[in-house]
């Protein structure tokens, strides 16, 4: 037993580890984090630049996520100040990150410093956009609005164009730095596995309190909001037009269904012996398809693993995956599906199979998070969980993964594992990964304080599939003792039933002040 | 928090001792004599065979495995225990090149060579080439486990200064430890309060004139104070009686995991009798001694008939100790009886011990010349603790698949993990760079279990012969280059980047 003694120590490990972290290191929110503050001086004001500042809002945020690790528990709050822009309808634009884990929303003027409460209308945490109007619909928000005029979003923007930042000072003084327009390309917004289109421009942009969301204006109109600032290397990113306009229209029905996805993995076909491995002629394009996600678009259109993608509604790819569009040029293929499309629009695909050209064509459809074995992300609510003597169980997430960091070892990198490739506990008809999250010293669980990030398989013998099965299975316990599996060590532990119940009451008023001992929604 | 203290093995490393030299601090007034000190008249010749071992070594180079590796130095202590028989740790003469032992009263430098080595219980016996000059000294005699409480003295060359050096101190906890050693090995160890550092590994630990202990591990300063590490003489004891044949054969193990039986529904659903007996089977590798006999869920009740406690110890000459030291003392073939109850029956079986070699995958290896093979530019080597440690791969699923290679029991499916570990760029896989540090799984649609099987897998000739197909573990495009074109890099690139052999796939 040389090294399993070390296993069991590991586990133990991370577990005491995570629970120390979520108590020293509170004001995390998943995977939305605030980016670095900004900082340096502004450039002279353009002269071509119109400006409107009668659209412009400051928007405060108290926001509070979840403790990942007890979650029944909330982390500190924290603040968020930015900009939001006026458009149609008395509502305001702002990213999504200012509005994840809000508590409280205000808008504020700018000059007069009035303020009222406000309200999330929809969010759209992968393309980080949210609306927000008044809460109130009443004389003091009709009033508030009165001066403000809505702004147009600009879709398009070229290489070479020059944008303006917005900051507002500390009077409501505005502040307008240019930013020119260097790189169109796609690339990840805040969560992972969120490519959309970006601007990229080099430049300084200063450091200012209501920096966390910024107007980024053209003409007169709205060309994007700021999603990143590298002081280091100078490099501006923004959120462009076009997905904010998309954002607004799919929002127009009072609905988010949000942005399409391929639903693939491609792998360029530039290598000349991998070319003639599949047959390529020479010049001819095409990308490699690596992976198909099950229930994916393409899965429903039919493309299958190690065909190669030629085109996309009319598009060429060529042999890095680029297409030619028609307002941007080169860009990835990627844009083709989640900025150019909605979700249910007809898609066509031609694809090279076995020699041979084959036309496909289905619905683009998005992948609910809400319906993956783990949950991606988690905003504005905290995790499933059931807390039964002390044995906290939760559904897996991903910002449960993250919160390890670069620690993970042993179990976490399972779970993280699984996450990334979810198939064979879907196969298994698991809905989602139940684990046994951390271990809450009661009389119950004398004996099992060190176990953690466990996947539990069976509760009184009822296999789980996902943590309703739990609370239900935890109504049956067999001979007044509950009897818990995991997938491995140590693999069945056991609780006496009685205790259990005596241990929740106390747990709901005692040293943990759980307010609850299961959130199911 | 993290668990790992970090154990530093006390070899006297050639970087450390440079680094060390600081001001000497004045001595502190000397204690008032007790009772057991005693003088050591050096001149004498008496502690003559306790030897310094200074140590020239080579750590083999597993980023470049065709290279030699970068020499370093070191040195330890040794003492004599039988005819030109120094007993040392396995650390003080790892990766050696050169080996030279030297008395406190002799200048004159005698090289010595390895006998045997154990990294598994970081023990070696070295002897010294022409033996002449030691043939007239006093060997140290084994004694037995010294008691808590009582003194203890450890004898060696430590940092600080050439001559040799005593401390002294009392025998403060006697317990199950790991051996930082090998990285995975936990024995019998005896925690000693005498100060023991750098230089004093391999040295005696004296009571009464006879060996208790050989000093071979402690804390960085910063971790703990006052805490040195021995090993005690049942694991010394054992070491000899191994190599007694002439061979070293390694501990055998059960390679199971116990939990331990706290909780009053485990005792009730398990159907024990309320007797504090009985340990939990967590976990068995199947490819393990126990791996057939005992089943996850069983409870383990004695091991030879000494009764095992709910918290999976068993009394071991009077002290309780892990379960494990009932095994410890065996020797590989040997047997021990388990009992244990299963589905409320009580059962007792044999089984015969042998080692559990993919535990060696996770283990620090010594005295090894990296094992790869090249081809095309392209890189194999396997996946073990010190390419892991060498290569800081980042990529998850080569993490995932070490880390989890024996609690998911991946060794069953794969005994050998290869890596493409890199790729030395040249025109013919330019275009294959960034899938490097990756887990092989197929070549030319034959699985690869082991790097002996990458050389005949490349030869083989599959549905398009003309090219060479790599699957990579959970990436879907293959890698693929033309045979031609590859056969004819191999020359250039073997020769651009200076690599004199294709392969080293071992001596066995």
């Amino acid at each position: 037993m040389k090294h399993l003694s070390l296993i069991a120590l590991i586990i133990a490990g991370s577990t005491a580890y995570s629970l120390a972290q979520s108590a020293a290191a509170p004001a995390t929110s998943g995977v939305l984090r605030p980016r670095p503050p900004i900082s340096g001086d502004g450039l002279p004001v353009p002269r071509s630049a119109v400006i409107r500042t009668d659209s412009l809002l400051k928007v405060n945020v108290t926001s509070q996520g979840y403790n990942e690790h007890l979650p029944w528990q909330k982390e500190s709050p924290g603040q968020r100040r930015g900009l939001g822009v006026v458009i149609a309808g008395n509502r305001v634009l702002v990213t999504g990150q200012m509005v994840a884990d809000a508590n409280y929303i205000e808008l504020e003027l700018p000059e007069g410093g009035t303020k009222i409460p406000a309200r999330v209308v929809g969010a759209d945490y992968e393309a980080n956009l949210a609306l927000i109007e008044s809460a109130q619909d009443n004389e003091r928000s009709k009033a508030f609005f009165k001066g403000l005029a809505p702004m147009e979003v600009d879709p398009v923007a070229h290489i070479g164009d020059t944008l303006a930042i917005w900051q507002t000072g500390r009077v409501g003084d505005l502040i307008v730095t240019p930013l020119r327009v260097a790189k169109i390309l796609t690339s990840r917004y805040v969560l992972s596995g969120t490519n959309f289109l970006v601007y990229e421009g080099q430049g300084i942009v200063r450091s200012e309190a209501n920096s966390f969301t910024l107007p980024v204006v053209k003409g007169g109109k709205l060309a994007g909001l700021l999603l990143n600032y590298d002081s280091k290397n100078q490099v501006t990113t923004v959120q462009p037009g076009v997905i904010i306009e998309h954002f607004l229209k799919d929002m127009a029905d009072g609905k988010n269904e949000g942005f399409p996805t391929m639903g693939v993995e491609f792998q360029n076909t530039q290598d000349d012996q991998f070319r003639d491995y599949l047959g390529l002629k020479p010049g001819q394009g095409g990308m490699f398809v690596s992976a198909v996600t099950p229930g994916g678009t393409a899965h429903g259109v039919g493309v299958q693993k190690g065909d190669i993608m030629l085109s996309i509604n009319g598009f060429k790819i060529d042999a890095r995956g680029d297409y030619e569009d028609p307002d941007f040029g080169r860009l990835s293929m990627s844009h083709i599906v989640r900025g150019r499309a909605y979700v249910g629009d007809k898609v066509e695909m031609l694809v090279l199979r076995d020699g041979k050209e084959l036309p496909l064509s289905g619905k683009l459809i998005r992948k609910d998070p809400q319906t993956q074995l783990v949950w991606p992300y988690l905003f504005d609510r905290g995790a499933n969980y059931i807390v039964a003597g002390g044995l906290v169980f939760q559904e897996l997430t991903r910002p449960y993964i993250n919160t390890f960091g670069q620690e993970a070892t042993g179990s976490i990198l399972r779970l993280a594992h699984i996450a990334e490739h979810p198939e064979e506990y879907e196969e298994k008809g698991l809905r989602r990964i139940v684990i046994l999250s951390a271990v809450l010293p009661t009389p119950s669980t004398q004996g099992y304080e060190r176990l953690g990030s466990l996947i539990v398989t069976k509760v009184n013998g009822v296999s789980i599939k996902d943590l309703a099965d739990i609370d239900l299975a935890l109504k049956s316990p067999k001979d007044g003792i509950h009897t818990i599996e995991f997938e491995d060590f140590p693999h069945t532990i056991h609780l006496d039933a009685i205790s259990v119940e005596r241990d929740n009451i106390s747990l709901l008023g005692g040293a943990y002040r759980i307010g609850s001992l299961k959130r199911i929604e | 928090m993290k668990r790992h203290l970090r154990l530093v093995p006390l070899c006297l490393a050639l970087s450390s001792s440079l680094a060390i030299a600081q001001a000497p601090i004045p001595a502190a007034e000397p204690p008032p004599p007790r009772d057991r000190s005693q003088a050591i008249d050096i001149s004498s010749g008496e502690w003559d065979n306790i030897v310094n071992i200074d140590v020239s070594m080579v750590i083999p180079d597993y980023r470049e495995p065709w290279n030699a590796g970068q020499p370093t130095g070191g040195s330890g202590t040794g003492f004599l225990i039988g005819k030109n028989r120094f007993l040392t740790n396995a650390h003080v003469v790892s990766n050696s090149t050169r080996i030279v032992i030297r008395t406190t009263n002799d200048p004159e430098p005698h090289p010595a060579r390895i006998v045997h080595i154990a990294h598994d219980c970081d023990l070696a016996i070295i002897e010294a080439v022409d033996d002449a000059h030691f043939e007239k000294l006093n060997t140290l005699q084994i004694g037995d486990t010294p008691k808590l409480n009582t003194e203890v003295s450890v004898i060696g060359y430590p940092i600080g200064g050439e001559r040799i050096s005593v401390t002294r101190g009392v025998v403060s906890r006697i317990d199950f430890r790991p051996y930082s050693h090998s990285g995975v090995d936990s024995h019998l160890a005896i925690q000693v309060d005498a100060a023991i550092n750098p230089g004093n590994s391999g040295g005696p630990v004296l009571q009464d004139g006879k060996v208790v202990g050989v000093a071979f591990q402690g804390y960085n300063g910063q971790v703990a104070q006052n805490v040195g590490y021995m090993i005690p003489t049942p694991v010394i004891k054992r070491f000899l009686k191994d190599i007694e044949d002439g061979h070293y054969d390694h501990y055998v193990d059960l390679a199971i995991s116990d939990f331990s039986i706290e909780n009053r529904a485990q005792v009730k659903a398990l159907g024990l009798a309320n007797d504090g007996k009985g340990v939990l089977v967590a976990n068995v590798e199947p490819a393990g001694s126990a791996g057939g006999v005992l089943k996850e869920g069983d409870v383990l009740l004695s091991i030879d008939g000494n009764p095992i406690f709910n918290n999976g110890l068993v009394r071991v000459d009077g002290d309780l100790m892990d379960m494990n030291e009932m095994v410890e003392r065996k020797f590989s073939g040997d047997e021990v009886k388990v009992e244990f109850l299963r589905d409320g029956k009580k059962q007792t079986k044999p089984v015969k011990l042998q080692r559990f070699i993919p535990y060696l995958t996770l283990g620090e290896h010594y005295n090894q010349r990296p094992r790869y093979v090249i081809y095309a530019g392209l890189v194999f080597q396997p996946m073990d603790r010190n390419l892991m440690d060498a290569l800081q791969i980042r990529e998850p699923t080569v993490n995932y698949v070490f880390d989890n290679y024996l609690n998911l029991k991946l060794y069953q499916e794969r005994p050998e993990v290869v890596i493409l570990t890199n790729i030395l760029t040249d025109d013919v896989n330019s275009y294959i760079q960034p899938y490097q540090q990756n887990i092989v799984d197929e070549i030319n649609g034959v699985k690869i279990k082991s790097l002996n099987d990458v050389k005949a897998a490349l030869a083989k000739k599959g549905d398009k012969p003309d090219f060479i197909v790599l699957k990579l573990l959970e990436k879907g495009r293959p890698l693929v280059l033309k045979r031609s074109l590859a056969d004819e890099a191999h020359t250039r690139i073997m020769k651009t980047y200076n690599v004199t052999e294709d392969s080293y796939l071992g001596n066995d």
